[in-house]
């Protein structure tokens, strides 16, 4: 926390309230409006026939359509004598009467037009934002085939609506805030009020409305500044684009936080298990989804120990393999000119390469990318005394194993792990590698989660958790919300009735 | 100093991990090559030294945990400064972290030693011993509810071992137990008291007592640790009993390395390096657990800065590690060790007991008076 505040010492000082009122003219009002957005190009101001009235507002930030409807429509062939009868003709759903200059121009920024009526004090703000944005579409990032399609874009108002939609219920809360002294960008926490636990809402409110900070575009970085601790490598909250993921979660005691302009919902507390989890896996039958955890936790292993072990195998410890396969591995590395460290980080290093190419590249481009790392990985390299064949077979293993984990971001985290443990390895054979992981390990056991352990259910060992971990047991075991989340409310349902089956006899 | 010590509720323990707690501190070591050490004492009956070292370490703790709940909620360095008084106390607590730092010792000497002789012979020590202390450093910092969660993985993930047991079970020859009762009872428990280097760890219970949850319950839980441990040794000797042959057995300094060797798997073979380097995560929180005991037994006794201290504590045993750097140094610094653990954790916690009572007896006695 020290860290964090002294990086996020506040940027722009909050200034005292501004409490000028409103010019009692209609030039003294345009000049001062005009001064304090700076002149901008895009002020527009309409002068509405007989009426005395004058409609300031931004011009691209509020919908036209509306403005002249609903707006201009209803008072141009009227007068006025008091800004109150105004509101009367207005059918805008929000408005609001204001007498401070500086609400005023705030909300000019938020997407309302300031009605004006000369020798008035106060002004009427009536919200007509225009919606820029896209409109829904499949959750691409982490499809699934069983399951919803859709996911987030980026307008909070339209994912909180998502949300709603599949939690009918009134105890689900959305609490929303501001954030950044520029940016002015809201977000809002979401969580199942009598379901989460109430310490975690004021823990993630607090962390949250520390924040002093003058812009803050995603929820990727608003996560950054809550994490628990912000020096670690790993994730320790979650993003995710599906609603349905958000819900579930959300009705396991979970909190999440939507920001307006993100498509990402964070999710915490989150566990190191969860993030391989994907939705799908409670979509399928348990057996299948069983066997997919159990898949992707081998994969891990897989992805972040096979190429160290290898390293460690044929620098240091040769007898460990078996005979008839040390004929095959000296054969392959015979014409190999380099020590199995540099031949491994450099395919692994190659590998990268290719991965963040095929990322940066537009789609099209991309493709060409994967014909040209398969031939120059496949063929090429192998034929040129480059490296191993075996070295390619393992190292193509290990991408595999770290793209199937379901989220990016920790993805990400193996993906670079596999460096020092191959450098550790390709000093300290095996014993390297099992240095490694033991520091992964107390780093692992150190880290938390908005308050929780990071590697429960394992440890603290909570051991009814355990049913929907590595496996995921029929949906009639697993009638408990997790101990995690530390919920006021345990049961999801009642676990006797849970195995009956009333059908007609 | 208060006798008393209550920790905050987030730093609470389950109590039924003190099963873990106890077993991953007393499995370390010792476990290389106990078989060797107690066969020379007492032949094919050394199995049952291994039972009648088990059952006494079932009635020391016993004792421990009664001496405990004396007095509620309190370790080791409270019980002596109320018992001895402060400064005679002092005097016992500082023997007592010390202790503590000399099993550290033993511990990673006697590791790097394996390290050496199997897997790395040319790697120098301080390169070992260096690198460990630093996970050590890093573990001992993240507070105790962390160094446990070392221990309960380190058993939960080193349980595959136990699979490879059946590997040299192909080869026993049953008779090797036969006669049974063959030595006599003096020499069988002459075997019981070499046990005791391997058997210590227990006495861990001295300094994480209060931060158990539920402190009934910490009897019942221990023993069942205890238990698990005696059987895990009982095991082992018999294993080691009937697959080595008796000459075999008195050569082979590390029996329980060695029976990895026969293991053999389609994709690896001489599993004894895996399982070699392996025991870096066994012996890890047993050295996380003696640091934190000898640290935290100064910051209760002299009130000192716990990370600091940690860090005198490891540049004074990376010193020392260079120091004890042969096969004979070693042998002469585990025997002295025995000895003195023996009296130390095997007897002293009655003397404790003893003195505990009778400094209860005499103050309700006072009290009466009044």
């Amino acid at each position: 926390m020290f860290f964090k505040k002294k990086l996020l010492s506040p940027i722009k000082d909050s200034q005292p309230k501004n409490q000028d009122p409103i010019p009692e003219t209609r030039e003294k009002m345009s000049s001062e409006f005009k001064a304090r957005l700076q002149n901008s190009a895009d002020i527009l101001e309409n002068e509405i026939g007989s009426s005395g009235i004058t409609i300031f507002s931004i011009g691209t930030l509020i919908d036209k359509t509306m403005f002249h409807q609903d707006i201009i429509d209803p008072i141009k062939d009227l007068s006025f004598n008091s800004i109150q009868t105004v509101m009367e003709h207005l059918s805008v759903g929000e408005i609001e009467k204001s007498n401070q200059m500086e609400m005023v121009v705030k909300s000019a920024l938020d997407g309302n037009v300031i009605i004006y009526l000369e020798g008035e004090t106060s002004v009427l703000l009536a919200k007509i934002p225009s919606r820029v944005g896209r409109s829904l579409t499949f959750a691409e990032n982490e499809s699934h085939v069983i399951g919803p399609q859709i996911a987030f874009n980026e307008s909070l108002m339209t994912n909180i609506s998502l949300i709603r939609n599949y939690i009918k219920d009134s105890d689900l809360c959305v609490e929303d805030f501001v954030i950044g002294s520029r940016t002015n960008k809201s977000g809002a926490i979401l969580y199942m009020s009598g379901i989460a636990s109430e310490q975690m809402v004021n823990t993630l409110r607090q962390r949250i409305d520390e924040i002093k900070i003058d812009g803050i575009l995603d929820s990727s970085v608003l996560m950054q500044l809550i994490e628990d601790k912000s020096l670690s490598i790993f994730p320790l909250m979650s993003l995710t684009e599906r609603p349905d993921k958000v819900c579930d979660l959300l009705l396991k005691g979970k909190l999440a936080v939507l920001f307006d302009g993100s498509s990402l919902a964070i999710i915490c507390p989150h566990t190191f298990m969860e993030f391989f989890y994907a939705m799908e896996d409670s979509n399928v039958n348990w057996q299948i989804g069983t066997f997919y955890r159990l898949l992707r936790l081998i994969a891990l292993f897989f992805s972040v120990f096979l190429t160290a072990t290898y390293v460690a195998c044929i620098t240091f410890h040769y007898e460990v393999i078996p005979q008839t396969l040390l004929l095959t591995l000296s054969e392959s590395r015979a014409r190999v000119p380099f020590p199995p460290i540099i031949e491994a980080l450099l395919l692994e290093f190659f590998l990268e390469l290719l991965r963040e190419a095929g990322a940066r590249l537009p789609t099209k481009v991309g493709q060409t990318m994967g014909i040209v790392g398969g031939i120059v990985i496949g063929t090429a390299a192998v034929d040129a005394g480059f490296t191993s064949n075996i070295l390619i077979i393992i190292i193509a293993l290990a991408a595999l194993g770290s793209f199937v984990t379901p989220s990016y971001s920790m993805g990400n985290v193996i993906r670079v792990l596999r460096f020092p443990l191959i450098i550790l390895a390709g000093f300290w054979g095996l014993y390297g590698i099992m240095y490694g992981f033991c520091f992964l390990l107390l780093h692992l056991l150190r880290q938390s989660s908005l308050g929780s352990p990071y590697l429960s259910p394992f440890y603290p060992p909570r051991f009814a958790d355990w049913k929907d971990s590595i496996i995921r047991l029929p949906l009639s075991f697993t009638y408990k919300r997790p101990d995690l989340t530390r919920t006021g409310n345990e049961n999801k349902y009642d676990p006797k009735k849970a195995k009956e089956k009333n059908d007609l006899k | 100093m208060k006798v008393q010590y209550q920790p905050k509720s987030p730093f609470l323990l389950s109590t039924f991990l003190i099963i873990f707690i106890i077993h991953a501190n007393q499995v370390g070591i010792g476990i290389h090559g106990f078989q060797r050490v107690i066969f020379l004492e007492a032949k094919q009956d050394a199995w049952i030294s291994v039972l009648i070292a088990g059952f006494a370490t079932h009635i020391v703790v016993f004792v421990m945990i009664k001496t405990l709940q004396l007095y509620g909620s309190t370790d080791i360095y409270g019980i002596q400064h109320e018992v001895y008084g402060k400064w005679l106390g002092k005097v016992f607590s500082s023997l007592y972290i010390l202790y503590c730092l000399w099993v550290f010792l033993i511990i990673l000497k006697n590791y790097i030693e394996v390290l050496q002789t199997w897997v790395f012979p040319t790697v120098p020590v301080w390169l070992f011993s260096f690198s460990i202390l630093l996970l050590v450093i890093y573990g001992v910092t993240g507070g105790i509810r962390m160094i446990v969660g070392v221990g309960f993985f380190s058993i939960i993930l080193s349980l595959w071992m136990f699979g490879f047991i059946g590997y040299p079970l192909r080869f026993a020859d049953y008779d090797h137990l036969l006669p049974v009762m063959e030595s006599n009872f003096v020499s069988i428990l002459k075997g019981a008291h070499k046990m005791s280097l391997t058997t210590v760890g227990f006495e861990i219970l001295y300094v994480i007592y209060p931060y158990m949850e539920k402190k009934d319950k910490v009897q019942k839980y221990a023993q069942i640790g205890i238990a698990a441990t005696t059987m895990l040794y009982l095991i082992l000797m018999l294993v080691a009993l009937i697959y080595f042959s008796p000459g075999q057995l008195e050569s082979t300094i590390w029996p329980t390395l060695s029976l990895f060797k026969i293991v053999r798997l389609p994709f690896i073979e001489r599993t004894e390096y895996v399982a070699v380097t392996f025991w870096l995560l066994i012996i890890l929180p047993n050295l996380m657990l003696y640091m934190w005991a000898a640290v935290r037994g100064i910051r209760r006794t002299f009130g000192l800065k716990t990370i600091r201290v940690l860090l005198v504590f490891t540049t004074c045993i990376f010193v020392m590690s260079l120091f004890i750097n042969t096969r004979l140094k070693i042998n002469r610094f585990n025997d002295i060790f025995a000895s003195v653990a023996f009296y130390f954790i095997f007897c002293y916690p009655f003397v404790l007991y003893a003195f505990a009572l009778l400094k209860q007896k005499i103050k309700a006695y006072k009290e009466k008076k009044k």
